[in-house]
């Protein structure tokens, strides 16, 4: 198990958004998360991600525990996420948002004056790579444009882009395709699954289909609680599933 | 003699250059509320004119005004930049008006209201005709370091985290960079650079009171930001050559046209519009934000 989640309860005022909430994620896989709007999908991340505190539960991290990490420490360790709602640099370009996303880059201010050759030889480094990366997603021609000038289902690629970036080692991914076309989002998912070898998903994601199709399992969330659990065979034979979910 | 005009107008432009450039990387690049900009030239301008007076020489006044304003910058931010962006900004105006108090009270170290006169001038037995010549030159050698260093910086990976923490905060911490510790590191930089500025100003005029250094002057700075175009290094100058221009342009009407109203007034008037012109018609300023082609 790479990413096990114990227990966790959140609640926002009267409202419980996560109540009592356990996962356990192996290794190499792409682990769908389904559920009808206002179940708790994206209050998950928020935590694990450490955007939100959780009042009980714990989080580990192959083998660490990291429910007490701010989000940036926890995106050092690997972990890598994306926002439901796209979010842009809007002042930025292409590039630039993907030299934001990579990790090797140097932010410190002395080594820019003693040693600025080695600072823009990585910087050089990171943008081949990001060029690509670009290329490889169809949008290699909006490198240099705004961030904000590109539409919705670009502004997508360019985050799914910004994941491979960081080379993270687990993604937790807030619907990466809704909004863009089935073809499309068919080849993102394609590019997940390449990913696997290295990479670990854990993937919010509303469209039947894809989910059958690329999750190795799925977890079922219901007004907060796992109502759920299987490979999407058995999920999709799950009477429960169908009655709250499938069938509506 | 207007050549001596001229040369002392260029000096203020580069003066206020300078304190330009520092706010926008703080104001203009990382929308930072910085109101509180004329503490930190204070700072520089106290510091430095008090070593000169006790006999030390003029650039290891110039360096202790520095390293003073980005301390109080470091030890103001520590704090501040922990709050929401609207509290910084009162806490840096708060600390703007305690600092001149305390310039004005503390007569034993500034002698008060009074302030501090005879702030020796670099060089100038020896230089003597061509003074003004010279303070000008040095002026804009620092403020081409300035410029230099805030493009330099702008343009590296640390420069791209502060554009991006300006744009979406949270979405920067997903990336995993503290994000507090770009807002103090910037914060520490553009103090350090208003120190130059106040030091800048201390040598040439020669005396320094509590009085020159009102909020006032942060809005000024602020107007030439906006005016000139925030989160452009070159904008930011023009903005600070268009003001000055403006305020001494102001001064002449008056040998020219019976105003009716007192120049200093008029003078605030016309900038005053000139900044809701350009806040409605022309938010991005005289020059804008450059596009990064890579
Ligand atoms: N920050 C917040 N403050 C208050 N309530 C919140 C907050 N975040 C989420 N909620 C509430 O918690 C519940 C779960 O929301 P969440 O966003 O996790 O649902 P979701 O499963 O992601 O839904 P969707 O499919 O619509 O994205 C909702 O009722 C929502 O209104
Ligand atoms: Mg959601």
């Amino acid at each position: 198990m790479i990413l096990r989640v114990k227990d966790i309860k959140k609640s926002f005022g009267g409202l419980i958004a996560l109540d009592g909430v356990s996962l356990d994620i192996k290794k190499n896989t792409i682990v769908g998360l389904i559920g009808p709007n206002g179940s708790g999908k994206t209050t998950l991340i928020n935590v694990i991600s450490g955007f939100i505190q959780p009042e009980s539960g714990s989080i580990e991290f192959k083998g660490m525990d990291i429910s007490s990490m701010k989000p940036h420490q926890i995106a050092r360790l690997g972990i890598c996420r994306t926002f439901q709602l796209t979010r842009v640099f809007r002042h930025m370009t292409v590039l630039e948002c993907m030299l934001l996303a990579s990790k090797t880059h140097d932010t410190g201010i002395l080594k820019l004056f003693l040693n600025p050759g080695e600072v823009s030889k990585k910087q050089n480094a990171d943008i081949e790579r990001a060029r690509n990366i670009l290329e490889a997603l169809d949008i290699g021609h909006l490198g240099n444009e705004y961030a904000s000038s590109l539409s919705g289902g670009q502004q997508k690629l360019l985050s799914f882009g910004m994941v491979q970036m960081t080379q993270p080692g687990f993604v937790l991914f807030d619907e990466p395709v809704a909004g863009i076309n089935p073809t499309l989002a068919n080849k993102i998912f394609e590019k997940i699954e390449l990913e696997k070898k290295s990479t670990t998903f854990l993937v919010i994601e509303h469209n039947i289909d894809i989910l059958m199709n690329f999750c190795d399992e799925i977890y079922v969330m219901n007004k907060g609680k796992i109502t759920a659990f299987g490979t999407p065979q058995e999920i999709q034979c799950n009477k429960s599933v169908i009655d709250v979910y499938l069938g509506g | 003699m207007f050549q001596d005009y001229i040369l002392d107008t260029l000096i203020y432009i580069g003066i206020y250059g300078i304190l330009a450039i520092s706010l926008n990387l703080e104001a203009g690049y990382t929308r930072l509320m910085n109101f509180g900009k004329v503490a930190f030239f204070a700072i520089g301008a106290y510091a430095s004119a008090l070593l000169s007076i006790a006999g030390a020489p003029f650039l290891a006044g110039l360096v202790v005004g520095i390293l003073l304003s980005a301390m109080f910058g470091f030890l103001v931010a520590l704090p501040a930049l922990r709050l929401r962006a609207d509290y910084l900004a009162i806490v840096t105006l708060s600390f703007g008006e305690i600092l001149r108090l305390f310039f004005l009270n503390e007569q034993w170290l500034t002698n008060g209201p009074m302030g501090l006169r005879g702030i020796p001038q670099p060089l100038f037995s020896v230089l003597d005709n061509n003074y003004l010549v010279f303070y000008t030159v040095m002026v804009f050698v620092f403020l081409i370091i300035c410029y230099a260093f805030s493009e330099k910086i702008m343009n590296s990976p640390f420069g791209i985290t502060l554009k991006a923490i300006r744009d979406d905060e949270d979405a920067v911490f997903a990336f995993g960079e503290d994000t507090f510790r770009f807002k103090v590191k910037v914060f520490i930089i553009g103090s350090a650079m208003a120190g130059i500025s106040g030091a800048l100003f201390a040598h040439y005029i020669a005396f320094i009171s509590p009085d020159m250094f009102f909020p006032s002057l942060t809005f000024s700075v602020w107007t030439m930001m906006v005016i000139g175009g925030s989160a452009n290094n070159l904008g930011v100058i023009a903005g600070a050559f268009l003001i000055q221009f403006l305020e001494r342009g102001t001064r002449f009407i008056k040998d020219f046209a019976d105003l009716g109203i007192e120049p200093s007034n008029l003078r605030i008037i016309i900038i005053g519009i000139l900044l809701i012109l350009f806040i409605l018609y022309k938010p991005e300023g005289i020059i804008k934000e450059r596009k990064r082609i890579l």
